[in-house]
């Protein structure tokens, strides 16, 4: 009778079925002397939603800053191993900046428009790239706009302050303004902790949306949203990789101990 | 029960509430069946009309578990083990619930029996709920206990109540062929056998929601069933 007891899920078991887009290979990342990645492998699906949770200080938003090499700008913090992004090594020196952030945008925290008008804050972002004429640049400021869920809202007041807009409106302007470049991947950190509920469903409904041609990559404390928005989840704790695997299987029956401790609010 | 405990205490004290219950259902339950067949060995009618009285206890319990199910759901969003405890709350409840209204069947159909001249097969009828009585025992253990074996074990046992069930089926037809006098109270009798081996079903869904609340899945290999007697037919020679 007890051989029919069931052999606990392997980790790492589940192989995205979508192709690969980016991947981590044994990156390791220090802050000075702080190691706050280990060794993490993942694996993160072409035009599906990988969440990233995890305790604070778990490694889970150094990760995400080293998917765009956001760390760069700072001193002393060093990332050593792989990041592939379609197969290429986004750490070797010879990756521009500029091409890897052109293909990967991110999202933060809390809402950061620049201090000019929603328009600019979009086009901004476009003329970095690309020269586009007048009218082709309203097309592609309301591409994005529209993309971010935005469009309705402000298309009648789109010389006013970003400023202006409320703290939702402001995320998914930000959210738009990643978009504008056509990236292959957004990078979420957050992006809905500083909301209330509606903003946050409409953030939600609008991943749900932009999956279907973007790549993304979320990092959120809200186990619901995870669970939610995600189709894989990466549970980390001390900058490692503990688990990672369909999301459905991890808020259902995680294979690790200390993914179920954490999940179900058990974590000392 | 559980390997650690919440960080929010108040959630440890929600579910151990419903575990208790549940497992306070589990026992009225087992005693219902318990009394009922008592009420049809005595022919005790007044010990008879008890038993469906008693089963509105069974269902305010069933009524406490979903209420309680609904709040924890909506407090405290339980993910993994904690959602299946609650998931499988609920349908344990329900199945105790449904054996409650089984034993109550019995209970109402003694009074009938009683009225007709006993019958010989009344005497497999205990044997049967016996067994019955064990499953639930062993089910309602494995659940307190969260012992995924224990609920295993009592899964494989309905088995064995199946065939005393089918065994019984076919003896009460040769009674009925053989003296038609008999044909309402073993009617009667046969529908009472029907409730027990149904009280086993329930006690068996109740050992997979033990299981699955242990190991996140169903249990795996398929039961042989051994309740034959949907294909027995008297005019046809025994097929073993």
């Amino acid at each position: 009778m007890i051989d029919t007891a069931p052999k606990p899920a392997q980790a790492n078991a589940s192989t995205p079925a979508a192709a690969l887009k980016m991947a981590a290979r044994g990156l390791d990342f220090h802050y000075g002397d702080i190691q706050a990645l280990r060794g993490v492998d993942l694996d993160v699906a072409e035009r599906q939603v990988t969440a990233l949770i995890g305790p604070s200080g778990c490694g889970k938003s150094t990760l995400l800053r080293v998917f765009n090499r956001i760390y760069a700008i700072y001193p002393g913090q060093v990332a050593s191993g792989q990041v592939l992004l379609d197969g290429e090594n986004i750490l070797d020196p010879g990756y521009s900046l500029n091409r890897l952030r052109s293909k990967v945008g991110m999202v933060f925290q809390k809402p950061v428009p620049f201090p000019m008008s929603i328009y600019e804050n979009v086009a901004y972002a476009i003329r970095h790239y690309e020269r586009l004429s007048r009218v082709d640049m309203d097309d592609r400021v309301e591409q994005a706009l529209r993309q971010g869920a935005l469009w309705d809202e402000v298309k009648d007041k789109l010389k006013r302050s970003a400023l202006g807009l409320s703290g939702g409106q402001q995320q998914r302007l930000c959210i738009a303004r990643a978009v504008a470049l056509n990236p292959e991947v957004i990078l979420l950190d957050e992006p809905t902790s500083a909301l209330d509920p509606i903003a946050t469903g409409r953030i939600e409904q609008l991943i749900a949306e932009l999956k279907e041609h973007f790549t993304i990559v979320i990092v959120t404390h809200n186990m619901q949203q995870a669970a939610r928005c995600s189709d894989h989840t990466a549970f980390m704790y001390l900058g490692e990789l503990v688990e990672f695997g369909a999301t459905t299987q991890i808020f259902t029956n995680p294979a690790r101990k200390q993914t179920e401790d954490y999940i179900t609010g058990r974590f000392g | 029960m559980n390997p650690s405990q919440h960080i929010v205490k108040s959630y440890d004290e929600e579910l151990q509430r419903l575990t208790g219950e549940i497992v306070g259902m589990g026992e009225l339950a087992r005693r219902q069946l318990i009394a009922a067949i008592a009420a049809v060995e005595n022919r005790d009618n007044e010990a008879a009309r008890k038993v469906p009285d008693d089963d509105d206890l069974i269902d305010q319990l069933e009524q406490d578990v979903s209420r309680d199910v609904v709040q924890l759901l909506v407090v405290r969003s339980p993910m993994a083990r904690d959602l299946r405890e609650v998931v499988a709350a609920l349908r344990i409840a329900s199945d105790y619930e449904r054996i409650g209204d089984y034993a109550a069947n019995i209970a109402k159909r003694a009074l009938v029996l009683n009225e007709s001249p006993l019958v010989k097969p009344v005497r497999i009828l205990p044997r049967l709920a016996q067994v019955a009585g064990e499953l639930l025992t062993e089910v309602t253990a494995a659940y307190r206990d969260r012992d995924a074996d224990r609920a295993l074990a009592a899964w494989h046992q309905d088995e064995h109540l199946d065939a005393l069930y089918t065994g019984l089926f076919r003896e009460l037809l040769t009674y009925m062929m053989e003296d038609p006098r008999t044909i309402t109270p073993c009617t009667h009798l046969l529908f009472m056998a029907k409730n027990v081996e149904r009280i086993g079903d329930h006690a068996t869904n109740i050992a997979e929601n033990v299981y699955f609340i242990v190991h996140g899945q169903m249990i795996p290999a398929d039961r042989r069933k051994a309740d034959t007697s949907a294909s027995i037919n008297p005019e046809l020679p025994a097929a073993d």
